[in-house]
């Protein structure tokens, strides 16, 4: 069969150059090349400038450099700490301590932000160097925040949900009210894993954070009123209807800049530093962004996905077997794909596909965003565990090892989303019918 | 040996200019969404303030690929290279840098051959600001052409003196206290 | 045999997506396999914006772009979409026919050759309030995408706000947009009834896909394949505009099953439109020199 061919060499070539060290953008860059030389009779290198010019000048795009650039002003006032300070005497009586706070930090900005790299780099810039400094497990650090980032997909505004909502003709809104549930179910499995992991190892022990008087707590809760302003500010901007989703990211920065000011760590050298990070990470982004991009077209032309999907198209399977085999077809293709272009190179296939089973599409949706989430923090290509890799310097096996339980929870939460179908569907229902109403 | 040293600060100097030059469009990013917002908000008008900034988020990708480079922003995986020795480990890196120059010279020189193909073909935005396109993609030539640039300086260091340029700074912790 | 990827930039169930889907089968079939062209829709190749270039230097051989979307590049390309010109499925066709030497020779100097075209269903006005005259637009916000959508803002007073199309309906819930001109079949697929609640049948225009293959890839074919395919343009292009009727009907009856509420405009409004109409097109023959007038005094000659 050709496609196992193309997949054996497609493989070969992924392991042999990120295996030896290239760059995991120029690797996703090199791959894609050999697919298309070999593969295809297309001219390579113009159709690469094509794709990644489009890419990289995207609106859409925007809004993630201004995330991270708010990452990074944050990271460098005393916002973070005074956010720290504020949650630990809550936090600290769960089990798990303050690790909660990377899972809570995921969710609430996972409201802000339409991606997940976002939402990790902003909500990690902070917390990484607080718990290191409590002594933390770095293990748990990395993997809860591999984890709980890919929320930022599940939680409104999603890009991948729209996406999928474009590419299939559903209602985004709908969409975007499906992920909200399982959102927040998942946000509570990570933290019932961290609870659990903390009462059960022996190893795990943090500075003990101080205890105090209800009256102590709230004195201290004042800490958190400027972030929670800042939340309230952009996620006000966007449903009041001032800003879209991609312009609420600037009311961020400006609000992180207006609160650095306040707080005097606006100087010269924090905005010029935290710019200047901010432009490396992006580029560091935005260069294995293009590497996906020129992967995602070079596999289009050689129909790779497409020819499994419909190979899984023609074996006759039940509902339930479908969706298993689905599982499996997007995990093992988010080895070589980021989650938006799994969702467009297949959705021509697959959506015949659920549409024919009689699954409800709304909750395919929310199934699709957990399935290619997954795939975000497993190795070879996955964009968290890229980030991550930059953010704390650790190597991708590292990352990978830890992220593993949040990958066996989503695994769960998948089948938590089978049997629990009204997870992702009563809400977009309710308020369907309340508008009808 | 003089003149070795002017090349060589001419070539740091040129990455880092590249990485401020990306910074500033990073700050055009920000100025053309905010511009967006106020116009809409007094009913004024900005035409083709989302192209312009697309325009500035690829110039501040492709300027910054050289800079993030140096500082060892880039992200490689490096568990197998780590387990060998010395000798390998030097041949290794000849193969990264040197496959890693070989790409970035060929996105550079389609790169180049795109934005002329923009302006033979006459391709112009399609969006309200109707800018030719191979004005902004000037941009990407000279930041895909930069970024080859050092990776070949690199690997030239690394041929001759054994050991790369790039020093990476752990950026876990915080830089003020 | 060859292989011919096509790139579409909308999603595989729009009409368009189906017409080139069956375009395709019919070439793959009527060739007896020698040449198979491969659908992607859903811009999973290249972007909209992208598939005319892509054509035109080689990197695919054959694509589907709406052309007026490259009225910066060529006025020409604009003659579909000007408001209020061609207001039925019958004028469209007449405004083709008269148009079609022209754009034919226009892709053929940039290496394009035109196989065939489907329009869109008519454009209408989509707002979130009732709406009787120019008038009452005063100050909307409104939806723009291009020179002729910015410029219909400005002549009805309402504000051109650019939002991109990923955008659209978390804008139009949280009113950053409160109108847009579009076609019934583009409301009924992103469902605008969750925020908008009129629709007018204004019929402004009747914008088309063009299906356009690479000079060079064509010139590559023997005469026997290039006869298939240009049957098989025909029978889409006959097909296509069928089914872009059908589903007029049935998005329009759609929008309304979901509570929007559809009409044709006024009188005072269709009249004041009509006027803001030929504005537009002076303005555009100005801007597409004696091509432009040739096509325009052509349509309006036709029987
Ligand atoms: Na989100
Ligand atoms: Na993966």
């Amino acid at each position: 069969m050709d496609e196992i061919q193309l997949i054996g060499l497609f493989l070969f070539v992924l392991f042999l150059l990120l295996g030896t060290g290239v760059w995991v953008g120029l690797a996703l860059l090199g791959v894609a090349w050999v697919g298309m030389e070999l593969f295809t009779s297309r001219p390579a290198g113009d159709a690469m400038i094509t794709t990644i010019w489009t890419t990289t000048s995207s609106w859409t795009l925007t809004a993630l450099p201004l995330f991270i650039w708010m990452g990074e002003i944050l990271f460098r006032t005393r916002l973070s700490e005074d956010m720290f300070r504020g949650l630990s005497p809550w936090m600290a009586r769960l089990p798990g301590g303050l690790l909660h706070t990377n899972i809570v930090g995921c969710t609430v900005f996972a409201a802000v932000s339409g991606s997940s790299a976002a939402t990790l780099t902003m909500v990690g810039k902070m917390s990484i160097p607080e718990l290191r400094r409590r002594n933390y497990p770095e293990h748990m650090v990395i993997g809860t925040l591999a984890g709980a980032a890919t929320l930022g997909l599940m939680i409104p505004p999603s890009l991948t949900l729209i996406v999928y909502g474009v590419s299939i003709n559903e209602s985004i809104t709908r969409l975007f009210m499906a992920g909200v549930l399982p959102g927040l179910v998942l946000a509570l499995m990570f933290m019932a894993y961290v609870a659990v992991r903390a009462r059960a190892s022996r190893h795990f022990n943090p500075d003990q954070e101080t205890g105090l008087s209800l009256r102590e707590m709230l004195a201290t809760s004042r800490a958190l009123i400027p972030v929670m302003m800042l939340i309230t500010v952009v996620i006000g901007s966007m449903y009041l209807g001032f800003a879209t989703a991609t312009e609420a990211a600037a009311f961020g920065v400006l609000g992180s800049l207006v609160l650095a000011a306040t707080q005097r760590s606006l100087t010269w050298a924090t905005v010029t530093a935290s710019l200047m990070g901010a432009t490396r990470t992006s580029a560091m982004i935005a260069l294995i962004l293009a590497g996906a991009a020129y992967l995602s077209l070079s596999m289009g032309f050689t129909g790779l996905p497409r020819a499994l999907a419909e190979w899984i198209a023609t074996i006759e399977l039940t509902r339930f077997e479908l969706l298993m085999v689905l599982l499996v077809f997007y995990i093992v293709i988010g080895c070589f794909l980021d989650g938006i272009s799994s969702v467009v190179l297949t959705m021509a296939v697959v959506e015949p596909m659920i549409r024919a089973a009689g699954i409800d599409v709304i909750w395919f949706g929310v199934f699709v965003v957990v399935v290619v989430e997954m795939a975000q923090i497993t190795p070879p290509i996955g964009f968290n565990l890229f980030v991550l890799q930059g953010m704390t310097g650790h190597h991708m096996g590292v990352i990978a090892r830890a992220a593993f339980p949040m990958f066996l929870i989503m695994v769960v939460m998948v089948f938590v989303l089978i049997a629990v179908p009204e997870l992702a569907t009563w809400l977009p229902d309710t308020m369907r019918e309340a508008r009808a109403g | 040996m003089t003149l070795l040293r002017g090349l060589r600060a001419l070539l740091d100097g040129l990455y880092t200019a590249g990485g401020v030059l990306a910074a500033l469009c990073m700050l055009g990013i920000l100025v053309m969404i905010v511009l967006q917002m106020l116009a809409r908000w007094t009913g004024e008008v900005f035409p083709g303030a989302p192209e312009y900034a697309g325009y500035c988020m690829a110039a501040a990708s492709f300027l910054a690929f050289a800079h993030a480079l140096t500082r060892g922003a880039h992200i490689r995986v490096g568990i197998l290279v780590q387990a060998l020795g010395p000798r390998a480990l030097w041949l290794a890196e000849v193969w990264c840098f040197g496959v890693g120059a070989a790409l970035a010279w060929y996105l550079t020189y389609y790169a180049a051959r795109a934005a002329s193909w923009s302006w033979r073909l006459n391709d112009i935005s399609q969006g309200q600001d109707a800018t030719p396109l191979w004005i902004p993609q000037l941009a990407m030539v000279a930041g895909a052409g930069l970024f080859a640039l050092a990776l070949t300086d690199n690997l030239a260091h690394l041929l001759v003196t054994g050991r790369h340029r790039i020093r990476a700074e752990a950026i876990q912790d915080r830089p003020d206290r | 045999g060859e292989t011919w990827d096509m790139p579409m930039a909308y999603a595989a169930s729009n009409f368009h997506s189906e017409t080139g889907a069956a375009f395709a089968q019919c070439i793959t079939t009527g060739t007896g396999g020698d040449l198979e062209v491969v659908t992607h829709p859903s811009g999973a190749l290249f972007s909209g914006a992208d598939i005319k270039r892509a054509v035109q230097t080689g990197q695919v051989p054959i694509g589907e772009r709406l052309l007026s979307a490259h009225q910066n590049e060529n006025p020409l390309f604009g003659f579909d979409s000007i408001p209020f010109l061609a207001t039925s499925f019958e004028d469209s066709a007449a405004l083709w026919q008269a148009a079609r030497p022209t754009i034919d020779q226009v892709l053929a100097d940039q290496n394009l050759v035109l196989l065939y075209a489907v329009p869109w269903p008519p454009q209408g006005l989509y707002f979130n309030k009732a709406v009787d005259s120019v008038a009452d637009m005063a100050g909307v916000k409104f939806r723009s995408y291009n020179t002729t959508t910015a410029r219909l803002a400005e002549l009805t007073g309402m504000l051109p706000v650019q939002i991109e199309a990923a955008e659209i309906s978390q804008a139009f819930a949280t009113g950053v947009v409160e109108s847009m001109m579009s076609s019934g079949a583009t409301g009924y697929d992103r469902k605008v009834w969750e925020s908008l609640s009129h629709f007018y049948t204004a019929d402004a225009s009747l914008p088309r896909n063009y299906v356009f293959a690479n000079a060079d890839a064509w010139d590559g074919l023997d005469d026997a394949t290039r006869d298939v395919i240009t049957a098989c343009a025909d029978l889409a292009e006959y097909a296509g505009t069928a089914r872009a009727m059908e589903y007029t009907t049935f998005t329009v009856t759609g929008l309304t099953r979901n509570g929007m509420t559809v009409t044709a405009p006024g009188d005072a409004l269709t009249a004041e439109l009509a006027a803001i109409g030929e504005t537009m097109t002076a303005e555009w023959l100005e801007a597409a020199g004696d091509d432009g007038r040739a096509i325009v005094d052509a349509f309006k000659a036709r029987p």
